[in-house]
């Protein structure tokens, strides 16, 4: 049978297949019951079972550990003496005793077993009145179980079940103490503890390494379960990683940063992607404007690719290239998998760096209701000082004199005009913005469901006057899952989310309404003067300056600037995203032990997308336009309407087997899986031009009023992918550590020759903390050396990539739109990465990675010579990248008396550096930046200003070859640097580079009674901006408003060798060069919050309320930056003056019941 | 383990199920395999006249306002009548579209815009003119489409002279340029196609092209009688004479015309304006070569200079207007000063397509007059002064008998005849010169005129612009040079 043969019958079998598989699924689920009423019929050891609990249980400090090791029993009757420091020997602890405490005679009889520490210490234990304590030092201690009064004159018992409020898991070993007095108890290996209690009026406090302290007032009840909080110590949270059960951090052995939910709740973010600001080293996170909605673009470890540098996200399980649409306060955990180990289970598109997020799930046996409700009021800061009417008028004089314009100047005649405005058009422009956010969740569940519900609504009015730059959200998140039997388990995790998006177009060149509000003269008032015969109730706005009818020269003295004001008002362009998102899973655990765990969960992501955008006409009537139009305003002329209405379904299934295997000290894990995603979509689009009618009610296709401009469109495009890996991890006594993964992925965006790409990966890691020649160092809880290699693919290239594409234009014309490449495959990044983390005193713990990865094969879109036509860039696998750098991560917590504060900081080292690119192409150009082997990605490139050009004889020096466009005293010298008089191409260089060298973020945070307190910076250092805003301000030729800095521009010889003479005519402002591009470092005082909970006034016996918090808080208080750009935190290499970031302040309340 | 069994059978159905879902079909996007395939006369027809668009002056043809790259329009109104001293920008000199000044002084880098919008019309046009030429000489693609010969050789004729006429721009405007004379087979040859020929060996692939041609295109003046505005046997037969002219091949520019004039398809049309009137457009009798716009079409097929003139573009020099001798009637057909319109290039003698977009006013690029001229030179230069006279008195013989703008008709001893029996050459160039500048007034010669004549830094310093010796030939735009990965070398100077 040849291949074809071959693939022919696969695509037979594929029909049959579909059905086949959930026919196996369903028979698959009866057996899982069954087998699980089989293993439920034979006796678990509790040995078993308590060792399940302490696996999945948090780990404590070392010494702790030290209790969880697991020794071995020999066979024999001791001393109780003997065999405790039997067992301290064992597990590594020192032993002291007090000889009178012991009883020397008593003897114990050990049978042959492996057990834990705390296990054994409390099997020989039994039966005396002793207690066993750990310092922190390691040292093991007896003491006598507190009985200052006998048993019976105690009155009366409290019982329970202590379990960890997460997981539900039952926790042994707590300590339990009557308040204000030393007695107490511990809970048993089931977590059951019975204290006896003076009164039921008095308090327990439960207490419990790696758990915060709770204080429980008996109230009168004999049956207290308690769950307790788990308190994350630093470098012991657990880290989730994909595909598998969270590890524990002490396993990690790659690069992960972890955001912790905590921090989270402390800032207000109106999306996940803002939560990861500043939080983690190494992640870059920038808002591309301050417009409400609009996209947040994440960096992990710098730009890899030319192409798309975006993460992978991973919800619950499902990849996804978007995280918008979710709500901050669903999230339970964010983890960042940076280097190619951690990330390898994504490997094929994960050469960005992966972000798994885990949304909250419902905890057994407590029901929780938690309901959030803030508002907040924000306004524009840090905008630049434009001129007034006044001393615009002044520098328009000057410049007509400076450009050497023959004829009257039409200026000097307007000077004291009566109409004559004085116009401060960007406080015309904003105003203040409002946000609102309510959020209800509960969650809560049985012994067997749990469940996680919550609801949102967002809504953010933005700070351009009038409502149209507006977002609102609504979710509703359902996340439940089951026990159907011990073994098998099933699961949902179900979000719904709307939003609508009210659009301003804010950024870019045209018509940027915030540009316009930069530009526009001050002369012009905002409003038309009633009197003025062009005004109307409808359109009260001045447009054009100075209007006196169609074709009236007087209109374009003054530039055809657009009034920012009439743009915000007339806006009418709305996005609606209707989007569910969620998965179904089943778990079902095999063997007697349960050590081999089949998941599979199945991924749905729908997204309905609607853009609809309606263009009234407005503004003045300039005379252009067809015949049929004549008389209408020059803005949208004639008036239109598009609508455009996509489907995406996204399906993702993956099946996955994770084995968990101990020997003795060896631990084994294995994990084995198949992943495939599909991705359609469609999309649907019509508009229309020339409306009669304009109200809200009229503004659809159907009512336009000729058929001339009507127009319709539509088409679609799928992609898929298909991946097998595997992952096998070992460790010995966790102490040695060493991982190994591979993932081969198929992708149908390459030929079919390329379609499969294997990214393997390799790590190793060492705790060398638990070496005996550390024993001695108290002070060190751990240290671990970590090092990983691997590969990580990458594909986002558009569909179809490799194929030449024709298409036909209007005219019924097919033309070549794009060349393809054949020969297009897997763009590949190797990761070499070393870490190490260390944990000094359970307090402060800092963990440093370096990494180097070079990206090789990568796609890159090439512009192809005009010599061959108008086509799309063709891609290509061409060039390496590399990236390096170094990350520290570090955390302090600790406590004054009641002052519990916590610090974390980051910061990270980025170097980013093209190593090679295609051969046909020696570098990438862009606008204003340039790529090439040697030099950053998108390096900015253009000529060097040197000065300014003072008088002639200068110029003649300088500019003594021939070729030069002449200059006159007062522009901007450019360095020549090849020598030759000649200022042309060849005296551009790199100019700038766009990449930080430093990213960093500050924490602080502290609780002081009911109050807590937090304090957060961030900011970006060695990086730079190209500033296209100051170039059409302040170095344009035309006459738009200039900022105040040109006031002190050269005027003649010695008054400036920074700012040259305004002018109507190029002073070398129109070059690319060196004067626009600015450090664009800043430190920024992102978030100040205080708190205060009512706790302590609520009275819990009568109020189902559990706690009220009420909260203030300020977000992008100060900015410190040299950047003279309205933001210098924006994503963009061209900065035209976008929506700038607003300085908010929140007031909002949290209950829970 | 009997279920983990069931589990690897159920992942490896499930495997062989997804892997051939990784052949995805190029849904909503069309390969060249669906088009050879099942090729049509209809697509080969549309590829032929999509060739033309590149000629037209409607707005964004390529590009989306795309100033930045110049490619908003064709940019010939700005490198030969803004930059040969006739045209400013703007009726009131402003920093709007600054790069265009810096066109009209000569104080431009290679980076302006000017020279990269120009560049991408013409190889674009060549572009389409290749995929064209290439449908219809491939032997297997006519056999499937049953094209009738007749019409095929039309096509095919219309090709060549369209791509020579691209190329004619280019030679003009740019010396040696990349010649590409097929469709790209794969976009690794783009790069190795950037070098640049030698203009010697791009004149002759014109000649070339023309020759072939004039051989298709059927024996009568309109190629075709329903479509006028497409090429005809007469424009090939011209753009000959005319590269010949360039090539300062003098006898045969004369013999050329010659050959044109015996066919009777040409001759003066009794009223100047009659060349650009919209109410005359292919029923007069001059007019050899234009771009057919027309309004209200979709995609727009309109003229985009009445867009430009409504912002207060394109004004005469100063220079321009004192050229005119006193009552010349063709001032007032060109320009109108008081009114600020450009009549002849809106091809109406009011304002009413001023401020349109969509305006039908063709472009003309060969007309009689303009030929005649040619011949004039070319007598000139081969010492036939006479004739060379007699046909400058005939053009100005034209010129005032045509009536006045308003209807009058011009004083007597308006324009009056050149005299015949003048000998002395400078003499004659000089009334050659003047006449073509008045009679082809911002037609898109003037800067290649006066470099044919050797007199453009003269006449350009003169008029205070900072034209240097090589400036003659533009230069390649950067960003082409950039892109071409040093294949492509800049021209002298720049």
């Amino acid at each position: 049978m040849t291949t074809n043969d071959m693939i022919e019958r696969i695509g037979i079998l594929q029909a049959r297949s579909a059905r086949f598989i959930w026919t196996l699924i369903f028979l698959l689920c009866l057996l899982a019951n069954s087998s699980a009423g089989f293993a439920q019929n034979k006796k678990v050891s509790s040995f078993n079972a308590f060792k399940h609990k302490l696996l999945s249980m948090k780990l404590q400090n070392s010494s702790e550990a030290k209790l969880n090791r697991r020794i071995q029993l020999k066979d024999g009757q001791y001393t109780l003496k003997e065999i405790v420091n039997e067992i301290a020997n064992k597990a590594g602890l020192k032993f002291s005793y007090s000889k009178q405490l012991i009883p020397v005679n008593k003897k114990v009889n050990v049978s042959e077993e492996t057990l834990m520490t705390k296990e054994a210490l409390w099997k020989v234990l039994k039966g005396t009145s002793l207690r066993f304590g750990v310092s922190g030092s390691g040292q093991l201690f007896l003491f006598k179980r507190n009985e200052t009064k006998k048993e019976q004159d105690l009155n009366e018992a409290v019982t329970g079940i202590v379990t960890d409020a997460s997981s539900g898991q039952t926790l042994p070993g707590v300590n339990i103490l009557v308040k204000g007095t030393s007695r107490g108890a511990s809970t048993d290996s089931k977590g059951h503890y019975e204290v006896s209690v003076p009164s039921l009026k008095d308090t327990l406090v439960f207490s419990f390494i790696g758990y915060k302290k709770q204080e429980v007032p008996i109230d009168g009840r004999t049956e207290i379960n308690i769950q307790l909080q788990a308190q994350a110590i630093s470098g012991e949270e657990m880290v989730v990683t994909g595909y598998s059960n969270p590890i524990n951090r002490r396993e990690v052995t790659g690069a992960v940063g972890t955001v912790s939910t905590e921090d989270l709740d402390k800032r207000k973010v109106s999306n996940v992607s803002k939560a990861l600001e500043g939080q983690v080293a190494g992640v870059q996170v920038t808002q591309s404007t301050g417009a409400p909605g609009d996209a947040v673009q994440i960096r992990i470890r710098g730009e890899g690719t030319i192409g798309n540098n975006n993460p992978l996200f991973v919800i619950d399980g499902i990849p996804s290239r978007d995280i918008s649409f979710l709500n901050p306060s669903d999230i339970k955990s964010l983890d960042v998998l940076k280097d190619a180990s951690a990330a390898a289970m994504y490997g094929s598109r994960a050469s960005n760096g992966v972000i798994i997020i885990e949304t909250k799930k419902g905890s057994a046996q407590k029901s929780s209701l938690n309901v959030d409700y803030y508002s907040g009021l924000s306004h524009v800061t840090n905008l630049p000082n434009m001129l007034n009417a006044q001393q615009y008028m002044n520098t328009l004089e000057t410049a007509w004199d400076n450009s050497g314009y023959a004829g009257t100047n039409p200026y000097t005649k307007d000077k004291g005009r009566s109409d004559f405005a004085n116009t401060d058009w960007l406080a015309a422009t904003f105003g203040p913005g409002y946000t609102h956010d309510i959020d209800f969740s509960t969650s809560g569940g049985g012994d067997k469901t749990n469940y996680y519900l919550s609801s949102r609504y967002y809504s953010e009015d933005g700070v351009v006057v009038y409502s149209n730059d507006k977002i609102d959200k609504i979710n509703f998140r359902g996340n439940i899952s089951s026990d159907i039997t011990n073994r098998f388990k099933i699961g949902t995790n179900t979000q719904l989310s709307y939003s609508k998006e009210d659009n301003l177009n804010s950024r870019g060149d045209t018509p940027g309404i915030i540009r316009h509000a930069m530009l526009r003269p001050p002369v012009i008032p905002v409003k038309k003067d009633p009197s003025n015969p062009y005004y109307s109730k409808n359109d009260p706005f001045t447009d054009l300056p100075f209007y006196n009818g169609p074709n009236d020269y007087e209109s374009s003295k003054y530039e055809l600037t657009q009034n920012p004001v009439a743009l915000a008002y007339y806006s009418d362009d709305v996005i609606k995203n209707y989007r569910l998102f969620g998965n179904a899973y089943g778990e079902y655990r095999f063997l007697k032990n349960k050590n081999l765990k089949f998941k599979t969960n199945l991924g749905v992501d729908l997204n309905f997308y609607h853009h609809k955008v309606f263009n009234k006409n407005f503004g003045d009537d300039d005379g252009n336009g067809l015949p049929m139009d004549s008389g209408l305003g020059r803005e949208n002329r004639p008036n239109s309407i598009s609508e455009n209405r996509q489907q995406t379904v996204n399906i993702t299934w993956s099946n996955t087997i994770n084995y968990e295997k101990q020997i003795g000290k060896h631990n084994i894990k294995g994990l084995l899986g198949t992943e495939f995603v599909s991705n359609r979509v469609s999309n649907l689009s019509a508009s229309r031009q020339r409306f009669d009618f304009t109200s809200d009610n009229f503004r659809y296709i159907d009512f336009g009023n000729t058929d001339l401009g009507l127009t319709n469109g539509g088409t679609g495009s799928e992609w898929a992918l298909f991946s097998y890996f595997g992952s096998i991890s070992y460790n010995y006594n966790k102490k040695y550590m060493v991982k190994a993964n591979l993932r081969a992925d198929a992708s149908s965006r390459f030929a079919e020759n390329y379609k499969w790409g294997y990214f393997p990966s390799f790590s190793a890691g060492w705790m060398i903390s638990e070496e005996k020649f550390m024993q001695g160092i108290d002070w060190l809880s751990q240290l671990k050396l970590r090092a990983s290699w691997g590969e990580l693919g990458n594909q986002e290239i558009p569909n179809y990539a490799y194929l030449t594409l024709l298409h036909r234009n209007l005219a019924g014309q097919y033309q070549v739109s794009r060349y393809g490449n054949p020969n297009l495959r897997w763009e590949t990044t190797t990761q070499k990465n070393i870490g190490i983390d260390v944990l000094i005193a359970d307090k402060v713990s800092l963990t440093a990675e370096y990494y180097n990865m070079l990206t090789s094969d990568i796609l890159l879109p090439i512009t192809l010579p005009e010599v061959v036509g108008e086509v799309s860039p063709t891609y290509v696998n061409s060039g390496e990248v590399r990236n390096k750098g170094l990350e520290f991560d570090l955390g302090y917590e600790n406590h004054i008396n009641d002052f519990h504060f916590k610090i974390n900081a980051n910061l990270a080292t980025l170097k980013n550096e093209v190593e090679k690119l295609h051969p046909n192409l020696p570098a990438i150009i862009g606008e204003v930046t340039r790529t090439e082997p040697g030099h950053p990605i998108n390096a900015y490139y253009g000529y060097v200003m040197e000065g300014i050009y003072q008088n002639q004889a200068e110029i003649n020096s300088h500019l003594h070859g021939e070729s030069n466009p002449s200059a006159v005293p007062g522009d901007i010298k450019f360095k020549d640097l090849d020598g030759n008089g000649i200022i042309n191409s060849n005296d551009r260089t790199f100019i700038g580079d766009p990449h930080p060298n430093l990213t960093y973020g500050f924490n602080f945070s502290g609780e002081y009674k009911g109050f807590d307190f937090s304090i957060f910076f961030q900011g970006v250092q060695g990086i730079d901006r190209y500033n296209d805003g100051k170039k059409i301000v302040d170095y344009d030729t035309r006459p738009f408003n200039y900022t105040t800095r040109v006031l002190n521009s050269w005027h003649g010889e010695g008054t400036s060798n920074t700012i040259p003479r305004v002018s109507f005519t190029d002073n070398g402002g129109s070059r690319v060069s060196s004067i626009y591009v600015e450090d664009a470092s800043y430190l920024r005082l992102k978030n100040v919050q205080i708190g205060y909970s009512l706790k302590s006034l609520i009275n819990n016996q009568l109020s189902p309320l559990n706690d009220v918090k009420i909260y203030v808080s300020g977000q992008n208080l100060y900015t410190f930056t040299n950047y003279t750009g309205l933001d210098p935190a924006i994503s963009e290499l061209k900065d035209y003056g976008t929506y700038p970031q607003s300085r908010s302040f929140i007031v909002g309340i949290n209950a829970s019941f | 383990m009997k279920f983990s069994r069931k589990i690897f059978t159920v992942l490896f159905v499930f495997c062989i199920g997804c892997n051939s879902q990784l052949d995805q079909s190029p849904i909503g996007q069309i390969t060249p395999g669906q088009i050879d395939s099942s090729p049509s006369a209809q697509t080969i027809e549309s590829s032929v006249n999509s060739s033309y668009q590149l000629l037209s002056n409607t707005l964004n043809i390529i590009g989306n306002w795309n100033w930045s790259e110049g490619k908003v329009m064709r940019n010939d109104f700005i490198l030969q009548d803004i930059a040969g001293g006739d045209m400013n920008k703007k009726w009131q000199p402003d920093g709007d579209q600054a790069w265009m000044d810096r066109v009209a002084s000569f104080n431009f880098t290679s980076t302006n815009q000017a020279f990269q919008g120009m560049w991408s019309y013409d190889y674009e046009g060549i572009s389409r003119t290749n995929r064209a030429i290439s449908d219809l000489t491939d032997q297997d693609i006519m056999s499937k489409v049953n094209m009738d010969a007749a019409l095929k050789d039309r096509l095919l004729g219309e090709a060549y002279f369209l791509r020579a006429f691209y190329y004619f721009d280019l030679v003009t405007n740019f010396g040696d340029v990349p010649m590409i004379l097929e469709p790209l087979q794969n976009f690794n040859n783009a790069f190795a196609k950037t070098s640049r020929v030698a203009e010697a060996k791009v004149w002759d692939q014109i000649r070339s092209d023309l020759s072939d041609a004039e051989g298709l295109l059927p024996d009568q003046k309109y190629s075709s009688q329903s479509e006028p505005w497409r090429v005809s046997e007469g424009a090939a037969m011209a753009m000959l004479a005319k590269v010949a002219l360039f090539n300062k091949n003098w006898q045969k520019v004369i013999d050329k015309v010659n050959e044109l004039e015996n066919t009777g398809y040409y001759a003066l049309d009794s009223n100047y304006f009659s060349n650009f009137s919209v109410d005359k457009e292919y029923n007069e009798s001059e007019v050899i070569f234009s771009y057919n716009h027309e309004s209200g079409k979709t995609p727009s097929k309109g003229n985009g200079l009445g867009a430009l003139m409504g912002w207060g573009f394109i004004a005469p020099t100063q220079d321009f207007i004192n050229e005119f001798e006193d009552d010349d009637p063709r001032l007032n057909y060109t320009v109108n000063v008081d009114q600020k319109v450009i009549y002849k290039l809106l091809g109406s003698t009011t304002d009413k397509y001023k401020g349109n977009a969509d305006s039908p006013g063709n472009k003309i690029y060969i007309r009689w007059a303009d030929v005649l001229l040619w011949k004039s030179e070319a007598l000139i230069q081969t010492g036939d002064y006479p004739q060379a006279i007699a046909i400058i008195n005939k053009i100005r013989e034209r010129a005032r008998t045509t009536p006045t703008i308003d209807g009058g008709q011009p004083p007597s001893g308006t324009l009056p005849d050149r005299n015949p029996n003048s000998t002395d050459k400078a003499q004659i160039m000089g009334w050659l010169r003047h006449e073509r500048r008045v009679e082809l007034g911002f037609e898109c010669h003037r800067l290649n005129d006066l470099k044919r004549w050797g007199v453009a830094q003269d006449v350009l310093t003169s008029m205070g612009k900072s034209f240097k010796s090589y400036n003659k030939l533009y230069p390649i735009p950067q960003s082409e040079i950039d892109k071409s990965g040093g294949e492509m070398k800049q021209n002298p100077g720049y």
